[in-house]
């Protein structure tokens, strides 16, 4: 008798176990102990655990840290909450604010903010404005805060400097933009054959349509949505203009390495193997850009019709959980990780960010010995010249991405821009359409 | 937890039980018997018995049946996956049904299929060879095997370099012989079939230890009275071999079937966006993407509900067609 007790204590038990096993796990239960999810490479990952410690040694807060890939960050962190198990702090992009702020998961934190006396007038205005939300228009001044800018990121272009000087070329000009055609008469003198085997094995650029086409579109006057984020408006003259000016880079100006060249290395390796004269550089890229055995540099993103530059500028929100058991600390560990000055400093010296804090980024800027020399550049976009991407303030991004699933007929120049923008403007708008319903009906 | 059968089997059989110590009671009352409802023993094994009856049914009702019920559920409504959902009927299967990008997310994953003959044909070439007594035999059935057991998520990143235009192994191999050959993840045309001589890899040594095992349980008498009869090799091999493991066949044509309609890892790794112009998007990719890159899970899961019926229907049909097709031997 007393055996098969045992054995049924066991048996429920395990049973017990296996069901609690569901529930619990993480956690935010203890109340001097965060979660913080995030995601990022190697050296983001160890410059925030440096950050985190000096965090946890100033206010006795243990912070549980859950780091995961880029790519796999969305899907963990929406299996967190479904299992309603919100990580307190947590990463929060752009384009999914929204969803999660009219699901009630992120926690309004305007007021504890200001309880804190965090000077947000310090901290970068476009960065702070990405999280405003006022439950229908996202990324202006007005609207409750939901996060905090981790970061901002500018996405400047760049150029392989030793490469220019070797071909005698004259460098760009910090301030003035150059013209696209001086820029392309300019990549093709630089592509070349260097060693003399037949095969091109140097070139102008090689861009990336997905994440290095905005800045092109953008100066030429042209963009995806009207101003309300309620029209696509990708079926303009200004927009195929840029568009075919993008494609004919690799197909008429033949100053990039082919599709499939590009696809078999891409030109982002290509550019650190210094095969590529001009490449776009965002903060993030420092840390490893600064050890290639060639000098970079950055300047102005060559300009379109407008005679402007453009180019977008990223972010990255640090947002708190609705549902957090501490929500003070919490939000002092967003605060903290956002603004405070040594944390900031932290970061910062890693190379993977400019300085969130306005009062730093000049003397940043100016800092002797730095590389790159025209860090500036990077102030420049985060103050003047920078923009959100397209999808960053829609509910979601299916309309965005419909624009890239086929486009690369027009990239091979099987088609025209024009033509293929035609056809695709009626997908994504209702696409977009879709996505402004489903943002109603949530809320 | 595992969910097999045996699930509706111990049900059955404890009803059974149920029954037969009801009318056992009748029958018997004046003994105190281990058996005799009114014994305490036999109150304690009754309650074991439900006991171990209970955990399965549980944890079906747990993990299986209310999730799937969810599920339909959650296909007729709008739900972002974190928050309210509202009910709207059939809207998400209307829009499925005019879903451009669905429907060739289906027929992708059905051209996949296409590996599923190429890969059983040549597993059984494969036991067939490894069966008979060569040098080293033992060596080439685990290397054949360990593609099976390894990481599905490596492979595919191992594959994806050999698949790479320029300096892939696979390229390098077609050079030898002359052959320039394509850029096969980054082409419209190359890409599947790359896809499809990935997953045949993958599965050869699966099916090969299934096959190797079910023509070692051939009757080797069958072969000795063919011989007898003067039968070919050939038709030795036409008129036993396959029938007799014809069984085998079945079995992986319908796991085969089923597995591959979710195809989705390989998918996911090699071509992170779908492939060129969507060309080896999956329909479990497509589905994942818009339940967690565009929040649309009511959409998503109404996909998967379709997806789920479809298999459900193939699987119908094949059992009905191996039972016409099946035989006896006395």
């Amino acid at each position: 008798m007393k055996k098969s007790r045992l054995i049924a204590g066991t048996v429920a038990g395990l049973l017990l176990a296996a069901t609690a096993a569901c529930s619990s796990g993480g956690g935010s239960g203890d109340a001097d102990t965060l979660t913080y999810m995030f995601r990022g490479g190697d050296d983001e990952k160890a410059a925030y655990q440096a950050a985190i410690n000096r965090f946890t040694e100033d206010t006795g807060v243990k912070v549980n840290v859950i780091v995961t890939d880029a790519d796999q960050y969305g899907t963990k962190l929406q299996a967190a909450v479904s299992g309603k198990n919100v990580p307190d702090v947590f990463y929060v992009e752009q384009g999914s604010l929204q969803s999660y702020v009219k699901s009630g998961i992120l926690l309004d934190i305007t007021d504890k903010i200001n309880e804190a006396g965090v000077d947000l007038t310090n901290i970068w205005e476009y960065g702070v404005n990405s999280y405003r939300f006022d439950g229908k228009v996202q990324g202006t001044s007005a609207g409750a805060l939901y996060a905090l800018p981790k970061d901002i990121g500018p996405f400047a272009m760049g150029y392989n400097r030793t490469m220019l000087e070797k071909a005698g070329i004259e460098l760009p000009d910090e301030d003035e933009p150059w013209g696209w055609d001086h820029w392309v008469s300019v990549m093709k003198e630089l592509t070349t054959d260097t060693d003399g085997d037949g095969e091109i094995d140097q070139w102008g650029t090689g861009l990336n349509i997905a994440w290095n086409s905005q800045g092109f579109i953008w100066s030429n006057g042209a963009d995806f949505t009207d101003p309300t984020h309620t029209k696509v408006t990708v079926d303009t003259p200004e927009f195929a203009e840029a568009l075919q000016f993008f494609a004919d880079l690799t197909n008429v100006d033949k100053v990039t390495p082919n599709s499939e060249q590009a696809a078999t290395l891409d030109t982002y390796q290509r550019f650190m193997a210094g095969q590529i004269a001009f490449f776009p550089v965002g903060p993030w890229d420092m840390s490893v850009y600064n050890e290639l055995d060639f000098e970079y540099d950055l300047m102005p993103f060559p300009a379109g019709s407008t005679g402007k530059s453009a180019t977008w500028l990223g972010s990255l929100g640090i947002g708190v959980s609705a549902s957090s058991k501490n929500v003070d600390a919490a939000v002092k560990l967003a605060a903290y990780l956002s603004t405070d000055e040594d944390a900031q400093k932290t970061l910062v010296d890693a190379n993977i960010q400019i300085p969130n804090r306005i009062d730093t980024a000049d003397a940043w800027a100016a800092e002797e010995p730095r590389k790159p020399q025209n860090r500036q550049e990077f102030l420049d976009i985060a103050k003047d010249y920078g923009r959100a991407m397209p999808a960053a303030f829609t509910y979601n991004t299916a309309w965005y991405d419909e624009f890239y699933t086929n486009i690369q007929p027009v990239l091979d120049g099987n088609q025209t821009a024009a033509e293929y923008l035609a056809e695709v403007q009626p997908r994504m708008q209702a696409l977009l359409d879709e996505s402004i319903v489903a943002s109603e009906q949530a809320g | 937890m595992p969910l097999t059968p045996s699930t509706t089997h111990a049900q059955a059989s404890a009803v059974a039980g149920e029954s037969a110590t009801r009318a056992h009671r009748r029958e018997k009352k004046s003994r105190l018997h281990k058996d005799d409802p009114r014994s305490p023993l036999h109150r304690t094994e009754r309650r074991w018995a439900l006991a171990f009856v209970a955990a399965p049914v549980l944890g079906f009702l747990l993990f299986t049946a209310y999730p799937l019920g969810y599920a339909i559920y959650a296909s007729f409504t709008r739900w972002n996956g974190l928050g309210l959902q509202v009910f709207i009927g059939f809207d998400n299967y209307v829009q499925l049904f005019n879903d451009q990008y669905f429907h060739k997310a289906l027929f992708n994953t059905f051209f996949y299929m296409i590996g599923i003959p190429i890969g059983l044909a040549l597993s059984l070439l494969l036991a067939l060879a490894l069966n008979r007594k060569i040098p080293g035999r033992t060596v080439f059935r685990t290397i054949y095997y360990i593609p099976v057991i390894s990481s599905l998520a490596a492979i595919a990143i191992l594959w994806q370099w050999a698949y790479n235009g320029d300096f892939g192994l696979v390229n390098q191999v077609l050079a030898l012989f002359g052959i320039d050959g394509p850029n096969w993840l980054a082409s419209t045309t190359w890409a599947k079939p790359a896809i499809i001589i990935m997953a045949v890899w993958k599965g050869l040594g699966y099916s090969m230890l299934l096959y190797l095992a079910a023509i070692q349980s051939v009757p080797r008498s069958l072969y000795e009275a063919a011989s007898l009869d003067g039968a070919s090799a050939f038709q030795r091999f036409r008129a036993i071999t396959l029938p007799m493991v014809r069984p085998v066949t079945f079995f992986l044509v319908v796991t085969n079937v089923i597995g591959g309609a979710q195809i989705f890892t390989e998918i996911n790794i090699m071509t992170p966006t779908g492939g060129p112009e969507f060309s080896t998007a999956s329909a479990v990719w497509y589905i994942w993407r818009q339940a967690f890159r565009y929040q649309q899970m009511g959409y998503a899961t109404a996909m998967a509900v379709v997806l789920g019926l479809l298999i459900l229907v193939i699987t119908l049909i094949q059992f009905r067609l191996n039972r016409r097709n099946s035989f006896i031997i006395d």
